[in-house]
């Protein structure tokens, strides 16, 4: 029967996430977030060669790539919606000339040329040319179009059960019921004896459920902590040696009950495979005999199933795998869009430039005459602050060195938010080093315009594209919490402040009010408070200059004012409705 | 129903040509190539509500509902996401309906990969029609 690959890299495993030593991809660059223009918000599957065209010119006229826009990445619905001898071609309506002739005008434009596709068997749309199985003729094909980015979905995808799949696939993607283990004729209750990590798994009546990953696609569950479940037995041995164990379970095919299993002990996997099914995920049978090899003394016998997160992480290292292959050095920027589904800020640092934390901030995009609409909040993932408030507690999963939270592609110039929306928008983005992809029809803007201000922002842009590489982080917020680092909140009537050292030894420091009604209410940050949340990040000699400046010059990024203050602190004694204040900081010695 | 007859009823009941209709619609961006390529298939319901919805507004200038929120009754809305919007369009207005699995009501599902029979299908070009009508009053 057909299943997922068999994994024999132990860097793709769940223990070695955190890995420094187990570099798959030594050649993985550290870069800057990615910027351009990306056809999915402006135009859906509606985009054409034709307005792409159009778009390279205007990002010309209006010289975006002066600011860092150089990616112009053709999104879903480009494609001849099934394969022609075996291989992808362009939609012959929407790209008549093809993908190399669509490059090559992105190239003679000095700009950059982006793809998409999906490691599924079928793109979003619905089009029969996802990448798995044609991982090397597919990106054989993508080098010789001379793409520089490419941006992988994962709808359809075939071992996850979760958002856009088929919900049966379940039975990869957790382990089935756990009542109970017998090793050498001793029962552990699962319920009674054994440990549970993380808060995934829980006990129901005598046995354990739920014995695998949360689904990060919705915004429910917070992204920083442990995301999995483990239920771990712990067992005394006086004689080592190789032992008898049987486990009593039960499968399933939905969300929470599997058929998949993997036995680690410690961390040597003895056992990673689908179990025979059980009638009902509630009528349990013993399994065949799995022998474990024990040593003396206790013994951490792990019963878990980490496959949402191995399986995926595979599928896109097979996809990069390829693109090294036949790119000879050919430097192309790998943008993970699996919309947070399997907690990929835990193991995307291991192939991509950045990963989707969220599904799309919008469903309601746009198409030639119509631009879309977005949304500041609502409950799902649909809006700038369903995306900001996970993605601003998730700066410790990036950097330099790792990649890039992507909180989605920017809505700025679609209906249903104004322009104060719009700035904070940017400037949320910007602070947290988000990728920044326009998603607008570009035809609509002009030099010196409102949109124009605030996508070619270059003072905002230089703190999302600093040297330096580090995400902002939430140092204060005026809801009530334990730590605004990591506290995942939701409730939109607040504000945040938050910090962001730079190269220079210059600090960033935003204010944000996330409320759509005004916020009259002076809020305060001291430099101390500044230095003890971020001053890790910083250079000691930049991080001593700060603290013991004389002054501070300031520069508020949206209105170009500037300032000088003596204090040790720096306040806003208001924020209009959906509003902020970016200030760039220079200590003053 | 296959696609291209749905296509070709929908035109028939706006009163329109459709000689060469998927060269048009292609070229008007409100039918995909697919359509034309699978246009001997049946039409899944997500398929016939992104037709009904690209033609409206494209061809008949009937702009988006500007929020979705109310679609949401879905469960299963966000399951396609490029069928979003144009599900929620029609089940918004009132063209397309939802399917209740729940014998007392409540859990409605827009079943994206099923099929409707015929009598349904022209219900819903029906609708169209008046959404139309209504919208020039």
């Amino acid at each position: 029967m057909e299943g997922p690959a068999e994994i024999n890299d132990k860097r793709l495993r769940f223990d070695s996430f955190d890995s420094e030593n187990a570099k798959v991809f030594p050649d993985k660059k550290q870069r800057l977030p990615a910027m351009g223009w990306n056809s999915w918000n402006a135009f859906g599957s509606g985009n054409t060669e034709a307005l792409t065209k159009e778009m390279i010119l205007k990002i010309k006229e209006l010289e975006l790539f002066r600011f860092g826009y150089q990616y112009v990445v053709l999104d879903d619905g480009c494609y001849r919606p099934e394969r022609v001898n075996d291989r992808l071609e362009s939609d012959p309506v929407k790209f008549p000339s093809g993908f190399k002739a669509m490059a090559d005008t992105v190239h003679s434009a000095g700009l950059k040329f982006g793809m998409y596709n999906d490691i599924g068997t079928k793109l979003c749309s619905g089009a029969e040319v996802g990448i798995y199985k044609h991982e090397k003729i597919d990106c054989e094909d993508y080098i010789n179009w001379d793409i520089d980015f490419i941006k992988v979905d994962n709808c359809y995808y075939m071992w996850d059960n979760a958002t856009f799949s088929n919900t049966g696939n379940a039975m990869y993607s957790y382990a089935p019921n756990i009542r109970s283990v017998c090793i050498s004729g001793q029962t552990y209750s699962a319920a009674k004896d054994a440990l549970i990590t993380g808060s995934r798994a829980v006990v129901k009546d005598d046995y354990v459920t739920f014995i695998g990953t949360f689904d990060g696609t919705a915004p429910d569950h917070t992204p920083v902590g442990l995301r999995s479940s483990e239920l771990i037995f712990e067992v005394d041995i006086d004689e080592p040696g190789y032992y008898e164990m049987t486990v009593s379970y039960a499968t399933g095919k939905e969300e929470g009950v599997g058929s998949w299993l993997q036995i680690a002990v410690e961390d040597e996997i003895v056992f990673d495979e689908m179990l025979p099914s059980t009638p009902a995920p509630e009528d349990f049978t013993d399994s065949d005999v799995i022998k474990l090899k024990l040593f003396s003394g206790t013994n951490r016998i792990r019963l878990m199933n980490h496959r949402r997160q191995e399986n995926t992480l595979h599928s896109y290292s097979e996809v990069r795998k390829e693109l090294e292959h036949f790119a000879q050095g050919r430097d192309i920027v790998f943008s993970i869009c699996e919309w947070g589904k399997t907690q990929p800020q835990n193991w995307g640092h291991i192939v991509g430039d950045s990963w989707r934390i969220l599904n799309d901030i919008t469903f309601q995009v746009g198409c030639d005459g119509n631009r879309g609409t977005a949304a500041w909040e609502n409950d799902y993932t649909t809006s700038i602050t369903s995306q900001y408030n996970k993605a601003v507690i998730m700066d410790e999963f990036a950097g330099l060195d790792k990649g890039w939270n992507d909180p989605d592609m920017l809505v700025i110039g679609m209906d249903g938010i104004n322009d104060t929306m719009c700035t904070s928008h940017m400037a949320m983005w910007c602070m947290m080093n988000s990728p920044l992809m326009l998603g607008l029809d570009l035809r609509r803007v002009n030099k010196g315009d409102a949109i124009y201000n605030i996508i070619a922002n270059e003072d905002l842009i230089s703190l999302d594209q600093d040297a330096l590489g580090v995400q902002a982080k939430r140092i204060f917020t005026t809801y009530s919490c334990d730590d605004p680092a990591t506290a995942y909140i939701r409730d939109n009537n607040r504000a945040d402040v938050l910090a962001k050292p730079l190269s220079n030894g210059d600090i960033a420091l935003a204010f944000f009010n996330l409320s759509t009604e005004d916020n009259s209410e002076k809020i305060t940050v001291p430099v101390d408070l500044i230095l003890d949340s971020i001053g890790s990040k910083m250079d000691k000699s930049f991080k001593d200059c700060f603290a013991n400046a004389s002054s501070y010059r300031l520069k508020e990024l949206i209105s170009k004012e500037c300032s000088k203050t003596l204090s040790g602190s720096f306040s806003v004694d208001s924020l209009e409705a959906c509003g902020c204040k970016v200030f760039r900081i220079t200590p003053v010695l | 129903m296959t696609r291209g007859s749905f296509i070709v009823s929908l035109l028939r009941a706006f009163g329109e040509e459709y000689e060469d209709i998927f060269s048009r619609g292609l070229e008007n961006g409100w039918l995909e190539y697919e359509d034309k390529l699978y246009s001997n298939e049946p039409i899944a319901r997500k398929n016939a509500a992104r037709i009904i919805h690209m033609f409206l507004l494209k061809e008949k200038g009937i702009i988006d509902l500007p929020s979705i929120h109310d679609a949401e009754v879905l469960r299963d809305l966000y399951d396609c996401r490029v069928c979003a919007n144009h599900v929620a369009q029609v089940y918004l207005r009132g063209i397309m309906d939802a399917k209740d699995l729940s014998a007392g009501g409540g859990f409605l599902w827009f079943d994206l990969d099923g099929e409707d029979d015929q009598t349904v299908i022209e219900e819903y070009i029906r609708r169209a029609v008046e959404t139309v009508k209504n919208a020039k009053i």
